[in-house]
């Protein structure tokens, strides 16, 4: 589903991303975790184009969307991201949150958008908060907006960047009940995260990623279990 | 009750004999004009140019369009309003039936649109970076976002700032004398010159000020209250 060949991104000639070759199939759970500084982030808005990569192919469904054609805000409709700061737009209801862009970008009427935002707000817990604004909720309920805001447009990929690091401690339990579900129901998902138990339960693959490379990559039990780079064992080791 | 006496018969020399109120009123309706047309040109300019500023710093093919943004900025706001007001009277409207209210409110909606440029650009950008992103992560193309996302919160930063920049301006237009336009200050002179009491009419003409001042913070204050209304909690 994406693909990205020899990756690589530069800000002010600093190297950020070393070439990174990658398949996420469709429905794969992919977990990044890394230490800070180690591109994760950076690789993960490369797969949207939120950051321009700077050489390589990021390739979408068939579709490389690096190239100049690609009409990259058709394609991000494709894929929802939730990021560590919530972003939540804090002049909009959070029932406006969640339709402004299914009805101005023309994928529903306002009336289907509505009953999608009520549906949507029910799954993440928090159908009576549709008329609050952001600033009325807690960390936690401003993130189970958020994935439902991304969800409304009924992406093919999910992205997490960093989702419950902005959050108090007992905020975070539910924000992952929430991508556990989700991962469940087959949704593909890209995650960059620091909650090693989340990885080991949900994640098919594990990157570790490290200056700008993925080191290893393998299935949780292994990658738990048995590591074999010597950085993410000593990373290991101080998370685990 | 000499001294209140006294100070009752000034003000009713310097502003009720012979109508004279009248010229207060005109010199304030001129005050008024100068000050309304010029900031509607500073806000049509200093929408213009922070826009160019913005667009500029986000790409390099428009890098000359930041550079000729950059000069009027630094120009306008680096030299004094009197002595801009002089060279545009009479370096540019030379020609002897300009209307000099116009060239005021010309004179001051060029000045106004630099500090106008600044406050509208700086509403922009504190905005935090993650509205776009989380507006363009949605599929909405960079101009929606700015549109739906980032000028809608810009506003609430820029509408008070643009107030007061308002505010500055009706009292900056008090040096417009110096180009033969009779303002309120210009039209307490008048009143001074012809009473030999020159301190009177410009208490009143300061008073006036004050006055305006005064409701259009008001105004701003319940302006600013009515579009905070997403901050509560």
């Amino acid at each position: 589903m994406i693909v990205t060949k020899s990756l690589k991104k530069s800000f002010n000639g600093i190297e950020v991303l070393k070439g990174i070759d990658q398949h996420i199939e469709k429905g794969e759970k992919v977990v990044i975790v890394g230490p800070s500084g180690s591109g994760k982030s950076t690789f993960l808005r490369c797969l949207n184009l939120l950051e321009v990569p700077t050489a390589g192919e990021v390739w979408f469904e068939g579709v490389n969307i690096t190239s100049k054609e690609c009409d990259i805000n058709r394609l991000r409709q494709k894929m929802g991201m939730v990021f560590q700061q919530f972003n939540l737009f804090p002049h909009k209801t959070v029932r406006q949150n969640i339709t402004m862009a299914p009805v101005t970008l023309g994928v529903m009427s306002q009336a289907e958008a509505d009953k999608r935002a009520i549906e949507l707000l029910t799954r993440v817990g928090l159908p009576e908060k549709a008329d609050s604004y952001p600033r009325q909720l807690s960390g936690g309920q401003k993130q189970r907006v958020a994935i439902a805001r991304a969800l409304a447009m009924g992406p093919d990929v999910m992205l997490f960047d960093e989702p419950t690091s902005a959050l108090d401690p007992e905020m975070v339990g539910e924000v992952l009940a929430i991508m556990r579900e989700l991962a469940e129901e087959g949704m593909t998902m890209v995650v960059v995260t620091h909650e090693m138990s989340f990885a080991r339960e949900v994640a098919n693959r594990v990157l570790f990623m490290d200056d700008g490379q993925v080191k290893e990559e393998n299935t949780p039990e292994e990658f738990f279990g048995n590591p074999k780079d010597a950085r993410l064992q000593d990373f290991l080791s101080k998370v685990l | 009750m000499i001294a209140a006496g006294s100070w009752g018969a000034a003000f009713t020399r310097a502003f009720i004999t012979d109508h004279r109120y009248l010229a207060y009123l005109g010199g304030l309706k001129t005050t008024a004009l100068i000050s309304v047309f010029a900031i509607i040109l500073g806000i049509l300019i200093g929408l213009v140019v922070a826009v160019g500023k913005v667009s500029a710093k986000g790409n390099r093919k428009l890098w000359l369009i930041g550079v000729i943004c950059n000069i009027y900025t630094t120009v306008i706001r680096g030299t004094p309003v009197m002595v801009q007001l002089l060279i545009i009277y009479n370096l540019i409207f030379t020609s002897r039936n300009t209307n000099e209210i116009v060239v005021g409110a010309v004179c001051f909606g060029i000045n106004s649109g630099a500090y106008v440029a600044e406050i509208i650009r700086a509403g922009l950008e504190s905005v935090d970076r993650g509205q776009m992103e989380a507006g363009r992560s949605l599929g909405f193309s960079y101009l929606q976002s700015m549109r739906l996302i980032i000028v809608p919160q810009a506003v609430k930063n820029i509408l008070p700032a643009l107030g007061n920049e308002l505010i500055t301006l009706i009292k900056e237009t008090s040096v417009a004398g110096v180009i033969a336009v009779t303002d309120l200050t210009k039209a307490a002179q008048y009143v001074g010159s012809v009473t030999f009491d020159i301190l009177t009419p410009l208490f009143i003409a300061a008073l006036t000020y004050l006055v305006i001042v005064l409701i259009l913070t008001r105004l701003l204050k319940a302006l600013e209250g009515r579009m905070s209304r997403s901050d509560r909690y």
